[in-house]
């Protein structure tokens, strides 16, 4: 019988459920634990990528021993598609519509944040118009993302309906945007110089009648499953992160705000108007799945209250204020500029040579980071839970790959 | 149902009136297969994200088409919707998900994507040109991501094949029925000739009556 490969990281962490670890020599010989002289094996099991719960084609390597997990290895790359360096071959404008693929769930903050290192850099100008209409559609997009993550983790923790009721209310905020920017997923809006397309003429009254439809809705959510006491059961105290784990390991948006840290772009930094509108930053307390979960539904409250405020007022003028067919220059050096995403901070990196097309662009996208505090959170925990804090995550892989 | 694919041809045939029979067994089987069909919960990509509202959610409900049974394990499913973009380390483990379907098996290839390489076809160095690189595709559904209505529209053509294009006598083998979807009184021709006049027409532009319908525009040029 082989001795298990010892990992470095079965041995720095820091075991928060307090199971104790036992090599297999202890267990065979019943000196570990001194609780069983059964001897047990350790196994690794494949999970992905093609599995339900893993969100598209994420791969976890796990070492298992029994139902406990004790190691969690996250295995990468089965959707790279090189995104980043398709854009150094082509304009900045061009590179736009390339991050709408990468995190879908939030492609209109995705252009935004492009739109916003490149405006920064060359110095473009916006005016009030546009900057409303970019601060509502990135708001409702959050709503958008958080309804639809709200169903899917409903369906990963064995509940069917919170999908039905999550995907009703996705449709009509679907059915806003497709008006507006005429797609329903991979916008392609928010552009270098203003917004692809003016306002639908119903869009104030679309989005009143949702805001007014939806928020009696938040409550229905609520009765179906926050005060459910077997989905309470499933997630308080489990996938715990510490605060001080959670900054070290570059967690962003509501996975750090869940472990304490009142940590959000749009309050420290605030960009668009968010400046002027009044909400609050929801953080808990303990950083376990139930916070995580509730962090979220709270910053649906949040979001409604946001585009409430601004969808009275929005100011006159134009919505694109370049001419649409015209050559971006960045000036030469580097650039960054980062916003906050409904994952955590999409922070993108542009490096110009002065000439119309990017010599390098990064992007420090918010999944990468999220995702890699489970070999820390799923550690000793069971295989039961590994799900539900894999979908309390939020993550979304093909803006892990790239 | 495998003695019946397997070995009533070869009973039947033989006897006299024995085709006619196998064609309507051929018309049961195919119209059984067409409304039961089984998709594999396959996504990697934004398109999933379509394939869930299409299939699991209240608005569009797949369910219509007799197509809602979806699967997580290839072991029980016959139809793999192949949603988002196949890079080259995902091609081995779709052909892996296509070999372990069950018999027989039809594709649906949704999304530019998985037709081409949609918007990731030049200069990346992993897509994957199109996912009939690796497997058979039956039928392409087009789109960057198609809507559900479009998913729709594919899953119907596939039906429609399934009950049109597939005999006992040859098991495996596919007639593709592509021109039966033309409407009545329409050749190959004509779409040939209306597909010309409208590259033409694209390749070409009148600015002055450019300008006097999009006056929106003009105006906004001239303000340059």
């Amino acid at each position: 019988m082989t001795a298990p490969v010892p990992s470095p990281m079965a041995s720095a962490s820091p075991n928060p459920a307090g199971v104790r670890i036992t090599s297999l020599e202890e267990r065979i010989s019943g000196t570990g634990t001194g609780s069983s002289p059964l001897a047990t094996q350790e196994y690794f099991v494949n999970m992905g990528p093609q599995h339900p719960s893993t969100h598209g084609v994420l791969r976890l390597v796990l070492r298992l021993d029994g139902e406990t997990v004790r190691e969690v290895v996250p295995v990468l790359g089965y959707i790279h598609r090189g995104i980043e360096k398709i854009g150094e071959n082509g304009t900045y404008r061009q590179f736009v519509h390339l991050v709408d693929r990468m995190d879908y769930l939030s492609a209109l903050a995705n252009n935004w944040a492009v739109t916003m290192v490149i405006e920064k850099a060359a110095n473009m100008e916006t005016n009030e118009r546009i900057q409303a209409i970019r601060t509502i559609v990135t708001e409702l997009q959050r709503l958008h993302s958080h309804q639809l993550w709200w169903g899917v983790f409903g369906m990963d923790l064995g509940a069917f309906t919170p999908f039905f009721y999550g995907f009703r209310d996705h449709e009509i905020l679907t059915d806003i945007f497709e008006k507006t920017i005429g797609a329903r997923l991979t916008m392609n809006y928010i552009q270098p110089g203003g917004v692809m397309y003016d306002i639908h003429p119903d869009f104030v009254k679309d989005v009143k009648e949702f805001l007014a439809y939806f928020k009696p809705k938040l409550r229905e959510y609520d009765a179906l499953v926050t005060e459910n006491v077997i989905i309470q059961q499933r997630l308080r105290g489990v996938g715990v992160l510490s605060a001080e784990r959670a900054v070290a390991m570059g967690c962003t948006g509501p996975m750090l705000r869940a472990s304490g840290v009142a940590h959000d772009l749009r309050k420290s930094e605030p960009y668009g108007l968010y400046g002027r509108v009044e909400f609050d930053v929801p953080v808990g307390t303990t950083g376990d799945c139930w916070d995580r979960y509730w962090v979220r539904m709270e910053e649906m409250r949040q979001s409604v209250r946001i585009v409430e405020q601004l969808i009275d007022n929005i100011p006159e003028g134009k919505h694109f204020l370049v001419k649409p067919a015209a050559k971006i220059k960045v000036p030469a050096g580097i650039h960054y500029s980062h916003l906050e995403t409904a994952r955590g901070i999409l922070g993108v990196l542009l490096v110009s040579n002065g000439k119309d097309q990017p010599y390098r662009i990064h992007c420090r996208t918010p999944n990468f980071n999220n995702l890699w505090s489970i070999t820390e959170m799923a550690t000793g925990g069971r295989v039961a839970d590994l799900v539900a804090i894999l979908s309390s995550i939020d993550i979304v892989v093909p803006d892990i790959d790239r | 149902m495998g003695m019946i694919t397997d070995g009533l041809p070869g009973f039947l045939e033989p006897l006299p009136g024995g085709s006619a029979v196998l064609t309507k067994v051929d018309q049961l089987v195919n119209w059984s297969r067409s409304n039961s069909l089984w998709p594999l919960t396959f996504g990697t990509s934004c398109c999933a994200i379509e394939m869930m509202m299409a299939s699991g959610a209240a608005r569009h409900d797949i369910s219509r088409f007799g197509a809602e049974v979806v699967r997580a394990s290839p072991r029980q499913a016959d139809l793999i919707i192949i949603a988002g973009t196949i890079v080259k380390r995902m091609a081995p483990r779709l052909r892996t998900l296509y070999e372990q379907m069950a018999e027989p098996r039809y594709v649906i290839a949704t999304g530019s994507c998985t037709i081409a390489g949609g918007p990731f076809i030049y200069h990346s160095y992993t897509t994957i040109r199109g996912a009939d690189e690796i497997i058979p595709v039956d039928v392409y559904v087009p789109g960057c991501p198609p809507r559900p209505e479009a998913l729709f529209y594919g899953l119907l053509t596939l039906q429609k094949m399934i009950r049109e294009g597939e005999s006992l006598r040859h098991p495996g083998e596919r007639r593709r029925p592509v021109l039966s979807a033309l409407p009545e009184g329409m050749t190959i021709e004509d779409i040939q000739a209306e597909m010309r006049d409208l590259l033409v027409a694209d390749a070409n532009v009148k600015m002055s009556e450019e300008l006097a319908e999009g006056a929106h525009w003009a105006q906004e040029l001239k303000d340059f």
